[in-house]
């Protein structure tokens, strides 16, 4: 690290204008003696924003907490944020994705890095960052293709793990929610839909799969297009086809419009999606009585309203003056887990170089918020929950507070 | 659900949809017709247009969807809600013409068009950077009234999307048929330069074109948030395209084609849904379009322009 000014010399010749940019701003923020940089990657601008911020908040929250009692081991944590989300794309963007992890990796000064929050953005960035070499967590992006071995070659070329997880995938996310719907809810028929995007596609296929399984007839499927407005054409389709139930796999630029849809066409119908359909929108911009009903799932554990949490959600309501949700939680975790990480680097007097650092995260143990984590060779979580809400209007509270998604329970895994 | 009645249903879904496409095809197709310039600033005039809409509605006390009216208290609500959004919509249609597109009136070239795209940029993001990304939940006070037809349905927002884009677009053929200044943009289409010389005052009918076309665009803009319940920053991008295809595929130019191609292109967006697959209805209606192009090229009801200068 010492001698990062020669370094800077070398590489500023090979950088672009704008990733020399970025290298002089770390610098110029950079305050005590040490420091290391950790890149926050999110889908600020768009759709996704409202959550996104909730989800920077949590990993700021843990770092703040770090540099407030003097760092790691004398480190302080630099926070270097970027924004995937576009005007244009009007939610996240891959090609903006890409460039921030170019941006991050030619920023020597970054060690690891938070993010992304989308899971077509993390598809993205994994192979420019693991030619990198360098360490992403993220709180929020579900899609399995990006961690599956089978996908390697294609999502991390040099071949160790660089993608970390603190949320569980797609893969079980469709899945268990297949499950709860032929056992809990008893559903036989479904007709199934997506957003186009990376996460909606894996979604909607995963959860199909595992329907077709469990013995529920899949009446159709179909492709919505995000920035249409009308999708009146397929949901009249479903209504003449009287499944007991839909399934959405996609975000909310549709799910808002499909939600509204879905409940003058077919009110009474049983509607659940993801963690796609879980956002502050479904409760603003669809609202009451439109939004009833309507099943989403995290793929994490649900523990912002337990009780020992009590502190830690006052403490983020303080500062942020917004309500945590469990991507918030799972957030600050992922930030947990890179400072242990670096405490476990440094503490043997060690540089925290991008490799250490990456080893340090692969091969962690520790206890978080939402319980201890560890990765498996993939990067993927050892231990791995997906909680079921079901939005229903509670009258005590404000109609666009997050708690009107009731936690019903954890879905079953077989 | 019988077949016959999902026919009917998709056939009220694709006019709902055929309608609002038509009123913004006509802004495309009257600023074509007299300056013979793709005007993509059109596509978020609409969108600004939904937004001065929403806020007008908010103004007058109406949030979501719990406040609801009925008789003549809806249709002041209604009328005033309309009035200035067209009013609005129109002046910003003049303003955009004004300051972007006048100085560059003489220019040969593309650079209008390019500036038009550029403009355009400048509403989105100017929304986008003041309201926001998010979703937003559209005031309306339409009661939930509907009528059953088998098991199709019929509800009273609809019935007003085609009565109040039947009632403008009828209001503008008189108006360009039938009066004076009417006369004048006809004029002004055939040959600016002879209109010019006969005594016709160029620049106020392209300013009256602008107003006409963004005030189309606006009232398109209120009636989508209506019947949508919604509207966003990015709502201008989808419908602007479909209803510049619905004014290519009618007749560039052609006041009744942009209504024919509208509808058509509804029509084809909700059948196609039903019969193909959501995800296929570009794919449908751009074929569409360049078929209707290669074998007629001025489109459906457009003809070939006569000698213009």
């Amino acid at each position: 690290m010492k001698s990062r000014l020669i370094t800077r010399r070398h590489t500023i010749s090979l950088a672009s204008g704008v990733a020399a940019t970025a290298l002089f701003g770390a610098h110029t923020a950079r305050s005590a003696d040490k420091s290391v940089t950790v890149g926050i990657n999110l889908s600020l601008t768009g759709a996704d924003a409202e959550s996104a911020k909730r989800i920077e908040d949590g990993a700021i929250m843990a770092f703040d907490e770090a540099n407030a009692t003097g760092g790691i081991n004398g480190y302080k944590i630099v926070v270097t944020p970027y924004d995937d989300g576009s005007a244009t794309a009007g939610q996240y963007d891959p090609a903006q994705a890409a460039t921030n992890a170019r941006k991050m990796v030619s920023n020597k000064a970054t060690v690891a890095a938070i993010g992304p929050q989308m899971s077509g953005a993390g598809k993205a960035m994994a192979p420019i960052l693991s030619e990198g070499n360098l360490a992403i967590i993220t709180p929020s992006s579900t899609n399995p293709d990006i961690t599956d071995p089978k996908f390697a070659a294609q999502y991390r070329p040099e071949g160790k793990a660089i993608y970390f997880r603190t949320v569980a995938t797609d893969a079980f996310q469709g899945p268990y929610m297949a499950n709860y719907y032929a056992d809990v809810l008893h559903v036989k028929t479904v007709y199934i839909l997506d957003d186009s995007g990376a996460y909606g596609v894996g979604l909607a296929d995963a959860f199909q799969g595992q329907a077709e399984k469990k013995g529920i007839k899949i009446l159709g499927r179909d492709r919505l297009d995000p920035k249409a407005a009308d999708y009146t054409a397929v949901l009249t389709k479903i209504k003449s086809l009287n499944p007991d139930a839909i399934y959405y796999g996609g975000v909310l630029q549709a799910g808002v419009k499909l939600a509204k849809q879905a409940y003058d066409i077919v009110p009474k119908m049983i509607k659940g999606g993801g963690d796609g359909v879980q956002g502050p929108e479904m409760l603003t911009a669809v609202g009451y009585p439109a939004n009833e009903g309507w099943y989403a799932t995290v793929a994490s554990p649900h523990v912002t309203e337990d009780a020992k949490m009590a502190d830690w959600v006052k403490t983020y309501k303080a500062k942020f003056n917004v309500d945590p949700d469990d991507y918030a939680v799972t957030a600050y975790d992922a930030a947990t887990v890179i400072l242990a990480a670096l405490k476990q680097v440094t503490s043997n007097g060690k540089e925290p170089t991008r490799d250490a650092v990456r080893d340090a995260i692969q091969a962690v143990k520790v206890n978080t918020l939402q319980g201890p984590v560890s990765f498996d060779a993939n990067g993927d979580l050892q231990d791995k929950t997906i909680s079921v809400f079901q939005i229903k209007q509670d009258k005590s509270i404000p109609a666009d507070d997050m708690r009107q998604y009731h936690y019903i329970g954890i879905a079953p895994s077989a | 659900m019988s077949f016959s009645d999902l026919l009917l249903q998709q056939t009220i879904n694709g006019l709902s949809l055929g309608a609002m496409y038509a009123l913004l095809a006509l802004g495309f197709t009257l600023v074509y017709g007299i300056l013979e310039l793709i005007n993509f600033a059109h596509f978020n005039v609409f969108m600004v247009g939904s937004f001065i809409g929403m806020w007008t509605l908010q103004l007058m006390g109406i949030n979501g969807q719990s406040i609801v009216m009925t008789g003549l208290p809806l249709i002041g609500t209604m009328l005033i809600a309309l009035i200035v959004t067209m009013v609005l919509s129109g002046a910003l249609g003049v303003l955009i013409e004004r300051v972007s597109l006048r100085p560059l009136r003489d220019v040969k070239g593309p650079a209008a068009m390019i500036t038009t795209i550029g403009v355009s940029y400048v509403l989105f993001n100017i929304i986008l950077l003041t309201v926001g990304a998010d979703s937003k939940n559209y005031p309306n006070p339409l009661p939930p009234v509907q009528w059953d037809i088998g098991d199709a349905v019929l509800r009273l927002r609809e019935v007003l999307i085609w009565v109040i884009a039947v009632l403008l677009m009828l209001g503008l053929h008189f108006f360009v048929q039938r009066s004076k200044m009417g006369k004048a943009m006809r004029a002004t289409a055939q040959d600016p330069e002879a209109a010019r010389m006969m005594g016709v005052e160029v620049d106020r009918v392209i300013v009256i074109a602008f107003f006409l076309g963004s005030a189309l665009a606006g009232a398109g803009g209120l009636i989508f948030g209506l019947y949508y319940n919604f509207t966003s920053f990015i709502i201008g991008f989808t419908a602007g395209l479909r209803a510049f295809t619905a004014a290519v595929l009618g007749g560039i130019g052609n006041v009744p084609g942009a209504m024919l191609g509208g509808v058509i292109i509804g029509l084809i967006e909700a059948m196609g849904g039903q019969f193909i697959a959501t995800a296929w209805t570009d794919v449908i209606i751009f074929s569409i379009l360049v078929l209707v192009l290669v074998f007629r090229p001025a489109g459906l009801l457009g003809r070939v322009a006569p000698n213009k200068s």
